[in-house]
C-alpha cells in the first residue's frame, strides 16, 4: 500500500515538475529540439572512454543539467529525472526500485562489448537504450522517448490509484447516504443533495464528508 | 525455444513466510505448494520436464515480499510464482508482476474489489463466503453481532460486507474491535470484557496469524460458551485450531470452500498424501488446499501450453476446470478469480469441521459484488 500512494501525489518530486513547467514558459523561444529538456537532471553513469565523453557532450547541447558517476554504485542515485547507465550484468539489483515502481527514467547503455540479453533489458524495466558507438542523434532521441515514457507510466499509474481510491469513494458515499436517509428521514436524492452541501459549506470532498460521517455513525454505534 | 525436446526444469517461485507472525498459516501453503508439486514430479512432470520451486522466506514482512518477488523474476529467471497470503503482501507483488509480466498464483480469501490480469485468485470472494456465513448464523444463534479483527485491510473491509448483511437481514452489531497483527493474550482482555457486557448472540472474527489464537483462549479462559455465543471466523482454519488446543476449538464456527473433513475420495487421496509427506497428525486446511489445486491447475495449463510465458499460459488457464479436494472448481475467465464451493462448518472435540451448511454447486466468484444489492458492493 505504501508504494502506492506516493506516485498519485501529483508531481511526486519538485524536479519533475521543475522540467515540466520550465517547458511551457520556454515555448517559442527554443528550438523545438532543446526546449523539452531545459532544466532536466540527468545522470550519466558511463566510463569516460571516447563515446562515454560523446554522450556527456550531446547531452550538455541539449542542455540539461548533466552529473557524471563512476563507476557504478552499488545502489543507483533517485534525485535525477533520467538517468543513463551502462547495462551490466548485475544491473537489475542495482536499481533502488521494485520493477514497476520507477522513480526515475532509465537509459540503458550497451557498450557492444558482449550481445545484447533481451532478458536482462527487460529486468531493468528501462524505458530506452542506447548503443556504442554512439550516434550523437540517437542520444537526445533516447533522452526524450525515455523522459516521456517515465511520464507516460506515472500517469496510466495515478489514473489507476485515482480510479481504486474513486471506487472506495463512492462506496463511502452509498453508505453515508444510507445513513442520512434513516438519521434525516430523507429520500435519496435529498440525502445526496445533504451530503453535498456540507462539502460545499466545508469546502471539502464529497468523500470525505462521507467517511467523516461514517466514523461518527461508528463510535456513537 | 518451448518446443524443442529439453529436460531443463520449470522453474517457478515460492513465497510463503517461514517465520514471524505469520507463519503458522503461511507454513501451510508452502506445504500444500510443496506436496502438488512433489506429486506431478512423481508422475514425470509436465511433458517430461520436472517442477523446480526456488522458495524464499519474506518473514511476514509486507516489502521483503515485493523485494523477493523481483528477485525470483529477475536473478532467478521465474515467471510464474505462488504466494502471499496477506492483502498487504500481494500489493507489494503486484507492481513487480504487472512490469515484468509475471503471473503471481494467490491462494488466500481476500476481501475483493480487484482484478489484475497478472494475478490468478483462488481463495474466496466475499460472495463466497460472507453471504452464507451471516444468514446461517442468524438462523442458529441469533441477531447481535460483535466484530472482532486484526486491524489491517482485510478485516476492516470484511467487517464492512458482514455489517451490511447483518443490517439487511434485520440484524445488530453491538461492537467492533480491532488489534494490532502480532497482538498478544493480554490485549484480548479488555475486549473480552467488553464482549460480556455487550451480550452478543455472535462474535465475528477476522483475527488473523497467532493472535487467533490468543483470542479463543481469553474467550475460553473468561467462560463463554461456544454453543450459545461462538466466534464465527472466515479465516479460523484446522491449523488454527490445532495451535489453540481442541478443547479450546470446539463449537466455533469458520465458513470455507474447503475442510479437511469433507467426505469424497479426491479429498481422502489429498489427505493421505499429505499425512505421509508430513506426519498423521498434521491438518489440512483452505488456503493449503489452494495452495495445493493452484499447483495443478497450472500444470494442467502448462501440460497443454508447453510455454511458461505469461500470455499463453493464461489464456489457457482462464476458463478451465479442475476436480480440486473441494470438489470441481473453475477459473472464472471474467474476473480470473475461483469458481468455489461455499461450506460453513463447526469444530468439534477432534479439532475437524463438521458441516452445517454447503452450496449445492460451485459459486461464480464476484469480486466487485456486481450481481448483490448495492448496499453491499457499495454500502
Amino acid at each position: 500500500m505504501s508504494g502506492m500512494i506516493h506516485r498519485q501525489e501529483g508531481p511526486a518530486r519538485p524536479r519533475g515538475g521543475a522540467a515540466g513547467r520550465s517547458q511551457g514558459a520556454q515555448q517559442g523561444k527554443e528550438t523545438a529540439s532543446s526546449f523539452r529538456f531545459a532544466n532536466m537532471s540527468v545522470a550519466v553513469i558511463v566510463d569516460r572512454g571516447d563515446d562515454g565523453e560523446r554522450l556527456i557532450r550531446e547531452l550538455q547541447r541539449a542542455r540539461v543539467r548533466v552529473q557524471h558517476i563512476w563507476p557504478v554504485p552499488p545502489q543507483l542515485p533517485v534525485d535525477f529525472d533520467v538517468i543513463f547507465c551502462e547495462l551490466t550484468d548485475d544491473l537489475p539489483s542495482r536499481l533502488p526500485w521494485v520493477p514497476g515502481e520507477p522513480e526515475a527514467a532509465l537509459v540503458l547503455v550497451s557498450t557492444g562489448k558482449a550481445p545484447l540479453d533481451f532478458a536482462l533489458v527487460r529486468n531493468c524495466a528501462a524505458q530506452s537504450i542506447l548503443h556504442y558507438p554512439l550516434q550523437p542523434a540517437g542520444v537526445q532521441s533516447s533522452l526524450f522517448l525515455a523522459r516521456e515514457h517515465f511520464l507516460y507510466e506515472r500517469r496510466l499509474r495515478g489514473r489507476i490509484d485515482r480510479l481504486d481510491e474513486n471506487l472506495r469513494t463512492m462506496r463511502s458515499v452509498e453508505r453515508a447516504k444510507a445513513i442520512v436517509m434513516r438519521m434525516k428521514n430523507l429520500n435519496e436524492e435529498d440525502a445526496y443533495h445533504f451530503l453535498r452541501r456540507q462539502a460545499m459549506e466545508r469546502r471539502v470532498s464529497i468523500g470525505s464528508v462521507a467517511n467523516a460521517l461514517i466514523d461518527s455513525q461508528e463510535i456513537l454505534g | 525455444m518451448e518446443t524443442t525436446k529439453t529436460t531443463e526444469p520449470w522453474r517457478v517461485g515460492v513465497l510463503f513466510s517461514q517465520s514471524g507472525f505469520m507463519a503458522v498459516i503461511e507454513e501451510t501453503q508452502l506445504r500444500g505448494t510443496l506436496t502438488a508439486i512433489e506429486e506431478i514430479n512423481a508422475a514425470g512432470g509436465i511433458n517430461g520436464r520436472e517442477v523446480e520451486p526456488v522458495i524464499y522466506d519474506p518473514g511476514s514482512e509486507s516489502r521483503a515480499f515485493g523485494r523477493l518477488a523481483k528477485r525470483l523474476m529477475v536473478e532467478d529467471g521465474v515467471n510464474t510464482i505462488f504466494g502471499c497470503y496477506t492483502s498487504s503482501s500481494r500489493k507489494a507483488v503486484l507492481p513487480v508482476v504487472e512490469r515484468l509480466n509475471g503471473l503471481l498464483w494467490y491462494p488466500t480469501l481476500y476481501e475483493g474489489f480487484e482484478y489484475s490480469p497478472n494475478v490468478i485468485y483462488t481463495g474466496a470472494a466475499p460472495n463466497q463466503n460472507s453471504v452464507e456465513l451471516c444468514r446461517v448464523l442468524m438462523e442458529m444463534y441469533g441477531k447481535r453481532f460483535f466484530f472482532v479483527g486484526s486491524d489491517y485491510i482485510y478485516p476492516r473491509e470484511s467487517n464492512r460486507i458482514m455489517r451490511e448483511l447483518v443490517k439487511n437481514s434485520g440484524g445488530e452489531v453491538v461492537g467492533e474491535r480491532y488489534v494490532r497483527l502480532g497482538a498478544d493474550r493480554r490485549e484480548f482482555n479488555e475486549i473480552l470484557r467488553e464482549m460480556k457486557n455487550a451480550q452478543p448472540d455472535v462474535i465475528f472474527s477476522t483475527v488473523v496469524g497467532d493472535a487467533t489464537v490468543h483470542l479463543y483462549q481469553a474467550y475460553n479462559d473468561f467462560g463463554f460458551n461456544p454453543k450459545v455465543t461462538p466466534i464465527a471466523s472466515l479465516t479460523t482454519t484446522e491449523a488454527e485450531i490445532k495451535a489453540m488446543g481442541y478443547d479450546v476449538g470446539e463449537g466455533h464456527i469458520t465458513a470455507a470452500p474447503y475442510f479437511q473433513g469433507i467426505g469424497n475420495d479426491r479429498n481422502s487421496s489429498f489427505v493421505d498424501l499429505y499425512k505421509r509427506r508430513y506426519g498423521e497428525d498434521e491438518p489440512t486446511n483452505m488456503c493449503l488446499e489452494a495452495s495445493y489445486f493452484q499447483v495443478h491447475v497450472f500444470a494442467k495449463a502448462l501440460g497443454e501450453t508447453n510455454s511458461i510465458d505469461t500470455e499463453i499460459l493464461r489464456a489457457s488457464v482462464i476458463g478451465s476446470e479442475y476436480e480440486a479436494p473441494q470438489g470441481e472448481i473453475s477459473i472464472n475467465p471474467v474476473c480470473g478469480h475461483a469458481d468455489l464451493w461455499t461450506r460453513i462448518g463447526r469444530a468439534n472435540q477432534n479439532g475437524q469441521f463438521d458441516l452445517v451448511f454447503e452450496s449445492k454447486d460451485r459459486v461464480k466468484a464476484d469480486p466487485y459484488l456486481i450481481g448483490y444489492s448495492r448496499n453491499l458492493a457499495f454500502g
